[in-house]
């Protein structure tokens, strides 16, 4: 499969005698059109790392590769162009007072003609479904409408990458669902490879794959199920137990032996049932 | 004593063409040393609701008794300083509110503010700050250096310091790895079992409803559409589908066993009362008894 990101040996500090490296010698491999999971508790360097491939945080040690370009201060525009990024915040990232305005801005940065932009935009607002809402001002919207304008600007602009930076961690449950649908949508029609760093059971297990990142260092990749039967390790990870480990963990309690394998809860159900009218 | 609403309502920019009605004709009562959670869709009015429990927002019209505190629309000003010590606040992103220089000053700050000397104020920082878990190294750092959840355990610190007989949270674990949200929710579950701190929770997670609230009420609308124990509130899940609430996890398993077949003594809320309904009849070597 062709790689779409390279990532080789990528240390970074925050100070330059710091003993310990945000990112320490981390290596790994995005494929074109995957959605990858980038889980790790709070503080392991999964912001650090999304920044560094935006080439928003200048490495000094390491190599990363976007589309077959290597990131350098010479080409770190180039690279920019290729990835879109969405952050936890919804209230940080808006620059424009309306918006339209908004999410034009990313494309006047990127100097396209005010008569190519105008339908873009137009165009982009309406396929995340905000477009009663073109000439509101952002701050008027609630945590889910901003994410969705914030979408928009990704879909204007039309990058390769589209990484979620915990971007639906302060959204309320039918927020969050309505984002990460909204997302798989996007991924099939504008061809995104999407990187998704987040805590949620869920939206980590729509990924493909799924990397763990701990204290700077990459220390396990796995197919969600595979990390998901880690049973109680997971929260050292940084990822909510599935609710089926929760429940293995209380009958373990009162002597029942459950399977060990990752269950679905549909899976256990079935288990249950089966158990329950086993004769 | 207590807390308890009456007929209270609350508009933003009343009197004006701008006037927005965010909270309508609310009442309850929560029993002396409650536990109660607060749901409903974003925009239903929560944060709107709990912010009249410090007189943050004066209620439009209605009575709010707070243990020995009345707030009316008429209350001033010069009457909220002993209120805002007894009700302590957490707002959401409460580290946006940090601002001085080192970590113990931050979380000494109200206490001072409020007449206590220096080194009293900094000895309570000290010890606050173990409270939320996080050691003596901390009290000279900036609280701007701090990762998002650490400095959201400073700002909470700054609020316990004020030694707050009512806590009020609003969404005091967005944004937190779920290591560090059961952290602060066993806090907060701590201060009040050990404390007899009086707790409202504005949630989303259903899952620490039923865990810790003794009382919820569900906001839509800005009005009060059920209010009770969570069994109460999570029996109907038609109702909660409804009111677009999800049903806590161990309810949707028990349920969708319950759709075979299966009856329950009562619905399980949380996956413990689940675990212990099923190994009641677990087949034992020899028969089962579904
Ligand atoms: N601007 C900064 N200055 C100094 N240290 C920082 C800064 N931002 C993050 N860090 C530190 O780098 C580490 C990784 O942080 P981050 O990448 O934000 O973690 P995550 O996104 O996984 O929560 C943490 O120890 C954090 O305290
Ligand atoms: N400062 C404000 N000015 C005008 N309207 C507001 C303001 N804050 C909230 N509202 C409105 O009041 C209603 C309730 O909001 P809020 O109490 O924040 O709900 P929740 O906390 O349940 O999400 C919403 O319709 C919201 O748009
Ligand atoms: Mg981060
Ligand atoms: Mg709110």
């Amino acid at each position: 499969m062709e790689n779409i990101i390279e990532v080789k040996h990528l240390t970074y500090r925050y100070q330059e005698d710091d003993p310990r490296p945000a990112l320490n010698d981390v290596s790994f491999n995005v494929h074109a059109g995957e959605w990858l999971a980038i889980v790790g508790h709070n503080g392991s360097g999964k912001s650090t790392l999304a920044k560094s491939l935006d080439g928003l945080l200048p490495f000094t040690t390491g190599e990363v590769t976007v589309g077959g370009i290597q990131l350098t201060p010479e080409t770190v525009w180039q690279v920019r162009e290729k990835i879109g990024m969405i952050f936890q915040n919804p209230d940080n990232q808006f620059v424009g007072a309306t918006v339209e305005d908004d999410v034009a801005f990313g494309l006047e940065n990127r100097q396209m003609p005010r008569t190519e932009m105008l339908p873009r935009v137009k165009d982009a607002i309406a396929r995340v479904g905000m477009s009663d809402f073109a000439q509101r001002e952002p701050s008027s919207l609630s945590g889910g409408q901003k994410q969705r304008v914030a979408l928009a600007g990704i879909v204007a602009i039309a990058p390769d990458v589209l990484i979620l930076d915990e971007a639906t961690s302060m959204l309320d449950p039918q927020g969050r669902r309505e984002m990460l649908a909204l997302v798989r949508e996007l991924r099939q029609t504008q061809h995104l490879t999407v990187i998704s760093i987040t805590h949620d059971i869920d939206e980590a297990a729509i990924a493909d794959r799924v990397l763990v990142i701990d204290d700077g260092q990459l220390i396990d990749e796995a197919t969600p199920a595979t990390i998901f039967a880690q049973g109680e390790r997971l929260v050292e990870l940084g990822l909510d137990l599935p609710f089926t480990e929760k429940l293995k963990a209380a009958l373990r309690q009162r002597g029942i032996e459950p399977p060990a394998n990752y269950q679905s809860a549909v899976e256990m159900e079935e288990w249950l049932w089966q158990s329950l009218s086993n004769t | 004593m207590a807390i308890s609403f009456e007929h209270v309502s609350y508009t933003y920019q009343a009197g004006t063409p701008m006037a927005t009605s965010a909270v309508s004709d609310v009442s309850f009562t929560v029993p002396d040393h409650g536990y109660l959670a607060i749901i409903g869709h974003t925009g239903s009015g929560k944060s709107t609701l709990i912010q009249q429990l410090n007189a943050l927002l004066k209620p439009t019209a209605g009575e709010i008794t707070v243990d020995d505190f009345t707030i009316t629309p008429k209350t001033t000003n010069t009457a909220l300083k002993p209120l805002r010590r007894h009700v302590g606040m957490v707002f959401q992103f409460p580290e946006s509110q940090l601002f001085e220089e080192t970590v113990r000053q931050d979380i000494a700050f109200g206490p001072k503010n409020f007449g206590m000397g220096e080194t009293d104020a900094n000895k309570l920082a000290d010890a606050m700050l173990q409270t939320v878990g996080l050691d003596s190294s901390y009290a000279e750092r900036s609280p701007f250096e701090l990762s998002g959840g650490q400095m959201r355990r400073v700002a909470i610190a700054g609020v316990l310091a004020m030694r707050p007989k009512v806590l009020v949270l609003d969404e005091p674990t967005a944004g937190l790895d779920p290591q560090g949200r059961q952290e602060m929710m066993s806090l907060f579950e701590r201060l009040h079992r050990e404390q007899g701190l009086a707790i409202v929770l504005v949630t989303h997670q259903m899952e620490d409803v039923v865990q810790y609230a003794e009382q919820v009420a569900v906001m839509r609308d800005g009005k009060l559409v059920k209010f009770g124990t969570p069994a109460e509130v999570f029996s109907s899940e038609s109702w909660l589908r409804e009111n677009q609430l999800d049903m806590p996890q161990a309810a949707q398993v028990a349920q969708r066993l319950a759709n075979r077949g299966l009856t329950w003594d009562s619905l399980p809320l949380t996956a413990d009362q689940l675990a212990d309904q099923l190994a009641a009849r677990w087949p034992r070597e020899g028969g089962a008894h579904v």
